[in-house]
């Protein structure tokens, strides 16, 4: 090894991080790196924290975008006392995120976007939407075996008759293996990570001292509530049973001939912390786009995918919170399968009334009761409080959600020109921090982003208003109980039903 | 007359079961040595030809649990375990031996494992320490690392390795789940440290 490796090395380091962050404002460019490398250099190489802003490793992409967005907003165009106390900000922020357990991934996905957009094609932010969910870390099977001692008080391979040592899919709070029972069938088991939901609450507190400089003025208060209720949903989904038991709910809300499939639950091999049902044969959905699928089997999956969020709304007034496209298993006979029902928020009497009267007023074209609802839901006793920017940005974005209830015959949820006019407006809410509202709104707005994000990439359409008038039972039908036609073998998908996101 | 070598065993063994209990109901400062004699039904002074101290009757049952997880731990393997996962399973299985005797290890523990200088170490203290840092060895020579008790390696790791049993003993979560958390990064730590920048596995992003 030559002397001057250690420097040659430390500029590369440099060169690879200056790779790392965005062409725009090459002064702000240079100064980022600098404080990168300073926090970095700051602790011995050996922790996770330094490796992970060193090796350039897609977490430091990521990561270097969010810091970015932050430079960008709140540096770039500052004055010099400004900026100085951003950088003290931003440094602190840094140290944080590298310590955040679960949240990490999450936060950083979502810097990643506001720094990419409006730079981003539509087609890489829908990939990067269902990108949004939390991550625990993986287990080896070492790990997995003392779970189940815990859990059950033996290990896998005796409770069932074979169990893969190697998870098949990663889960927001750990992961799942395939196993078969004694009985034969094949089935999913999701083990959660030993005490996730201390990391949980620990990332939560970390994430408050991260958004404190972010300077939210009157609206911090209404942060610390939110940041409360996404604490109190993802420590619901630390309890598995409680999962077991909704997710036999939604089962029994369908029928076979509906062509979404909820897995059944086992729960003799289920706890608190493992969850073991039937394991559905089937592809995500990048796998799904990679085979090239017909416009009429893209056409299919959207009206179940619709089908089967609309009625857990209408019927069950829950919300599938979590945005994984994971979550939906596409079947080789063409049916729908929906797992994962940890993280839902269900709505509360108040909430859903106002839901109702919300699109209550959207298909009456009551435009003052709109405002008056828009208002009311952003947390503001007047229009006037409210601010005309803020009043009609907010509009904006409801309006976009709620688009497809005003529209006649087929919805094309692919449309690149529907799907942009939402991402900006979102974007431009998140940019000019409008986020003040209900704590509700997170899920409703997570729930309506990571559906409308694969029904975009699906490329697919359905009549959207047909399933709206089925499932709510509103506008003068009666909720039938067929709703999507006969099955036919996969070679020959059945006719282009009609139906979401 | 001299008792016989089966009596002896039968009257440590009493000694030993009387002892947890009364830990366990009162904690290990509340409860004296005389308590423990008369509990087991035996006289004092004949209590510590067999035990000098109550830390030694408490430390006795640390190492037999210890040697019971160690031995069940060799059952468990199947040879196609990482470096990290035997040591996990090393870990994992000596404390669930020693789960029964958590309600007083703390202070137990403090007394016999402390790593600071003493006036009087504790000799089944020591006797913990190296079975189970030799235990470590014989792993880590399985996995190609040459390492002895008493070089960097192993104070490295008997530091982590205290810093898991003093939060497992204190841990108040289900089954000391958080725990199980810590000893995972610990070992990971720990293997990345022996192996340079590239293992350490997928926590180290």
């Amino acid at each position: 090894m030559s002397a001057d490796t250690p420097r040659k090395r430390g500029i590369e380091a440099r060169a690879a991080l200056l790779d790392l962050m965005p062409r725009q404002e090459e002064a702000a460019r240079r100064r980022l790196a600098e404080l990168v490398e300073n926090v970095a250099a700051k602790r011995p190489p050996t922790t996770s924290f330094s490796r992970f802003w060193i090796l350039g490793s897609l977490q430091a992409k990521v990561s270097c975008a969010y810091l970015a967005y932050w430079l960008r907003s709140r540096w770039a165009d500052a004055e010099e006392r400004e900026r100085l106390k951003s950088e003290t900000h931003l440094k602190a922020a840094l140290e944080l995120l590298g310590t955040m357990g679960y949240l990490r991934g999450a936060v950083m996905k979502l810097g990643q976007m506001l720094a990419t957009f409006p730079d981003a094609l539509p087609e890489e932010f829908a990939r990067l939407l269902p990108a949004l969910h939390f991550e625990a870390p993986p287990m080896h099977y070492a790990m997995v075996r003392e779970v189940f001692l815990d859990e059950f008080g033996k290990e896998p391979h005796e409770l069932f008759a074979s169990f893969e040592k190697q998870a098949f899919a990663a889960a927001s709070l750990g992961q799942v293996h395939r196993a078969r029972l004694h009985s034969g069938e094949l089935v999913a088991v999701k083990i959660q990570y030993p005490g996730i939901a201390r990391t949980i609450e620990s990332d939560l507190k970390n994430l408050r001292l991260l958004m404190q400089p972010m300077r939210l003025g009157e609206d911090w208060d209404n942060t610390v509530v939110k940041l409360a209720e996404v604490e109190r949903v993802l420590l619901a989904e630390t309890d598995y049973l409680a999962e077991a038991t909704f997710a036999q709910t939604v089962r029994d809300a369908f029928t076979p001939g509906d062509g979404i499939v909820i897995p059944r639950v086992y729960p003799e091999y289920s706890t608190r912390r493992v969850l073991t049902t039937e394991y559905l044969e089937g592809v995500h959905l990048e796998e799904l786009l990679e085979s090239r699928p017909s416009q009429e089997l893209r056409d299919r999956y959207t009206h179940l995918l619709t089908v089967a969020t609309t009625r857990m709304l209408y019927r069950t007034h829950w919300l599938l919170a979590d945005p994984n496209p994971g979550n939906y298993i596409f079947m080789p006979d063409g049916r729908l399968g929906l797992v994962d029902f940890g993280c839902t928020r269900e709505l509360t009497d108040e909430e859903w009334q106002l839901q109702v009267k919300v699109e209550d007023a959207l298909l009456r074209r009551d435009e003052k009761e709109m405002e008056r609802l828009i208002v009311k839901a952003s947390l503001y006793d007047s229009a006037g409080q409210m601010g005309r920017e803020r009043l009609e940005l907010i509009g904006r974005v409801i309006r976009w959600q709620l688009e497809p209830w005003l529209s006649e015959g087929m919805f094309d949820f692919g449309d690149e020109d529907f799907f942009r006019r939402g991402m900006d407006a979102m974007v431009e809410v998140m940019r000019k921090g409008f986020t003040r509202g209900m704590p509700v709104h997170i899920w409703t707005n997570r729930f309506i982003l990571g559906a409308r994000g694969i029904v975009y990439r699906l490329k697919g359409r359905c009549d959207f208003q047909e399933i709206y008038r089925r499932e709510s039972g509103r506008g003068g039908r009666e909720r039938s109980t067929t709703l999507c036609p006969p099955l036919t073998p996969p070679a020959e998908p059945s006719p282009p039903p009609e139906g979401e996101g | 007359m001299r008792i016989s070598e089966q009596a002896k065993q039968l009257c440590r063994a009493r000694i030993l079961e009387k002892a947890a209990e009364l830990f366990a109901a009162r904690g290990f400062d509340q409860t004296t040595t005389r308590d423990i004699a008369l509990a087991a039904g035996v006289a004092a002074g004949t209590m510590f030809n067999y035990f000098p101290s109550k830390e030694t009757m408490a430390m006795t049952m640390v190492n037999e649990a210890l040697a019971q997880g160690r031995e069940e731990f060799l059952t468990r393997l199947d040879g196609g375990e990482s470096l990290e996962e035997e040591l996990f399973l090393l870990i994992g299985t000596e404390l669930r031996r020693l789960r029964p005797l958590r309600p007083f290890l703390g202070p137990v523990l403090e007394r016999s494992l402390s790593p600071f200088p003493r006036k009087s170490v504790c000799p089944e203290g020591e006797t913990a320490r190296q079975e189970h840092l030799e235990c470590v060895r014989q792993i880590l020579l399985r996995h190609g690392f040459v390492t002895t008790p008493e070089d960097v390696a192993g104070t490295i790791y008997w530091s982590l390795y205290l810093g898991i049993l003093a939060s497992w003993t204190g841990d108040q979560s289900d089954n000391q789940e958080s725990s199980r958390a810590l000893i995972d990064y610990a070992i990971r730590t720990f293997v990345q440290m022996i192996s340079g920048a590239h293992r350490g596995g997928d926590h180290v992003r």
